[in-house]
């Protein structure tokens, strides 16, 4: 229906008078039209976000006097909690609770990492291979099954999960039939890395490679053409040619992952394990551990320094990394 | 879905990658795909195996008996279900049209170069993709201030709107909706509304299916507000009460040798009957997909690009 429409090169019609009726009509609906969303944002992102002083200090939940401002227990045991400082951090790096918490942070970094570089291969190298296939219709029909996973919840996967590794699933009576003794996959840590990274790839890869894909399918076909005659083969072809109109993308995808990396797929990492304690060591991440804390009977302070911590740190990571790709390759930055 | 078409010349173009290589990849490919498409198999496979043969032999990958048992008495008996059916349906028609709404008309005003207020704008929700409040105070501030805990809110207002979204949308109409014909529009004296309404809006439906597409699977596959913000059974939508199931057979049957005595096993609802309902819970937000997907490549590739 809609084709790529050039550049305006058509004269841009004159600018109307500032604050003629009609530049104030225009913004009134402007204004009117954004006002939803902007409330949405304001109740569900804006207003979650002076609580982070609950990192601060020790809180209680109190009943507001009749004579205050705001009959609302929240607002008012935030006020007049009183201040601790750092304790809540501290807490966290008491020796009896400082391997749990290297133990969490490190489960995070390291998924973000190996998910962000394997899934970054995997799914590259889908959107190449479905490119250069020949036959159209099996390359969209191999794309179409790739995408369906990113139909389905974490919830699902974890059933499937259940019946392929419980002590008498798919897995276990395969082995058995072969005559191998079971594998408990519930009881050891060693599969899990194994399982989330599959989880992953499998559920993303079909997803992310259609921008890739689109890309791809983009680029000018004199400058393959250029590089075949120079008597470049295909994987100089894709280093030389398809790689470089791949990296802005790339780079701009990888900031915002960056800016990710304490945060994690809490759905993934939560419903996969189905509540086993024994594997907890690999299937924890900071989201998992602020969800558990907060949902114990410890005071929601600590929770609540772990989750500012992710949070600046994540923005701090983003405005850093952004930074950088800025100084360097500046139209590449995000912002 | 939008894939190149390769210009051939006398039959072969001389881009092409070799036969021979060709060959292998299709093998590959084919491979990964039954891969790709393995646990769709093994869940199907494991709802319509006998609840006997499941007890006695265990999940297997090509079971000795074969039953629909557990779909006849899930669409007989299945009151949870239905219930969770309702919720979900309820939730992911109304989060949906909701966000699309919403999305519309934010990205929208700020295609304008008129609007005196697009750079706040434009920041105010750009920063909340940077910097939140946390887990935490997300969830006091839900069941403390808004109070949408156990209601039927809680299971789509907080996904109603993504900024990512709209810059995406908004995206999508600089690059696809001509500015002179937004202009001819208000130069014949239509309304913002109006234009946005009749102009901006059939012009960008690949843009606006998109949105739908992925604001429904969120909604449809919504766990983590259910798990936050719903504490009653009633409310819970198809996820987390399947969920919830899983967990308890895990935890019963793996401890079952531990607890003798306290756990009639014959009790539990049977697994092949948790299973049929982990493959219902598929079906529908599957089948929204070859409705969409003629649109939402156009709309995703070309508005997430960097403009």
């Amino acid at each position: 229906m809609t084709k790529d429409v050039p550049p305006s090169s058509v004269s841009v019609p004159p600018k109307k008078k500032r604050w003629s009726a009609d530049y104030i009509y225009c913004n009134l609906s402007y204004l009117t039209m954004v006002l939803p969303g902007a409330i949405w944002l304001f109740l569900f992102s804006y207003l979650p976000m002076p609580g982070i002083i609950i990192a601060f200090k020790t809180y209680r939940l109190q009943k507001p006097p009749a004579d205050f401002w705001i009959q609302n227990r929240f607002i008012y045991s935030l006020i007049e909690s009183p201040w601790v400082g750092l304790d809540n951090f501290r807490y966290l790096i008491l020796p009896t609770n400082l391997n749990n918490t290297i133990m969490f942070v490190r489960n995070t970094v390291l998924y973000n990492l190996l998910f962000m570089i394997v899934g970054l291969v995997c799914t590259v190298l889908l959107a190449v291979i479905i490119y250069e296939l020949t036959n159209r219709f099996w390359a969209k029909l191999y794309h179409s099954i790739f995408f369906l996973p990113f139909f389905i919840s974490w919830v699902v996967v974890a059933y499937v999960v259940y019946a392929l590794a419980n002590h008498a699933g798919i897995i276990n009576t395969t082995l058995a039939s072969l005559g191998s003794p079971p594998l408990e996959i519930y009881k050891e840590k060693i599969y899990w890395p194994f399982i989330f990274l599959i989880g992953n790839l499998w559920k993303y890869t079909g997803n992310g490679s259609i921008l890739y894909l689109a890309i791809i399918t983009g680029i000018d076909r004199q400058l393959y053409e250029a590089a075949a005659i120079d008597g470049a083969n295909k994987v100089q072809q894709f280093f030389h040619v398809t790689l470089p109109h791949l990296i802005p993308t790339i780079v701009l995808l990888q900031i915002l992952a960056v800016g990710r990396i304490f945060g994690s797929d809490f759905d993934m990492f939560y419903t996969l394990p189905a509540g086993s304690a024994l594997i907890r060591d690999v299937t924890t991440t900071i989201d998992i551990y602020v969800f558990n804390m907060l949902r114990s009977t410890s005071p929601i302070g600590y929770p609540a320094a772990v989750a500012l911590v992710q949070s600046v740190v994540g923005f701090l990571l983003i405005l850093i990394t952004n930074f950088i790709v800025r100084k360097t390759r500046p139209e590449m930055a995000l912002f | 879905m939008d894939t190149p078409m390769v210009n051939t010349k006398n039959g072969r173009d001389m881009l092409a990658i070799s036969r021979g290589t060709n060959t292998i990849l299709n093998i590959i490919m084919v491979i990964l795909c039954l891969l790709v498409l393995a646990p769709f198999y093994v869940i199907i496979i494991s709802s319509i195996t006998s609840e006997n043969s499941l007890t006695v032999n265990g999940y297997r990958l090509w079971p000795e008996e074969f039953s629909f048992n557990a779909y006849t008495y899930l669409f007989r008996e299945g009151s949870i279900i239905i219930t969770a059916y309702r919720n979900t349906i309820i939730s992911t028609v109304a989060g949906t049209v909701l966000s699309v709404i919403l999305i519309l008309l934010y990205a929208y005003p700020l295609t304008r170069s008129n609007f005196r207020f697009k750079g706040f704008f434009t920041f105010f929700a750009f920063f909340t993709m940077l910097f939140g409040g946390g887990l935490v105070s997300y969830y006091m501030v839900m069941r403390q201030i808004l109070q949408i805990q156990n209601t039927i809110w809680a299971l789509f207002l907080p996904s109603a709107f993504s900024p990512f979204w709209v810059f995406v949308l908004r995206t999508y109409i600089k690059t696809h909706v001509p500015e002179e014909l937004i202009e001819a529009a208000r130069m014949d004296g239509a309304s913002e509304w109006f234009t946005l309404i009749k102009i901006v809006m059939p012009l960008s439906v690949p843009g606006l299916a998109t949105v739908a597409l992925f604001s429904a699977i969120g909604i449809w596959n919504n766990f983590f507000n259910v798990l936050l913000l719903i504490d009653q059974v009633e409310l819970y939508n198809l996820q987390y009460t399947i969920y919830s199931t899983l967990n308890n057979i895990r935890f019963l049957l793996e401890n079952a040798f531990q607890m003798q005595g306290q756990v009639n096993l014959a009790e539990l609802p049977s697994q092949t009957f948790r299973m049929a309902m982990a493959v219902v819970t598929i079906g529908p937000i599957i089948l929204a997909y070859p409705f969409f997907q003629r649109y939402f490549v156009r709309g995703m590739t070309i508005g997430a690009i960097k403009g």
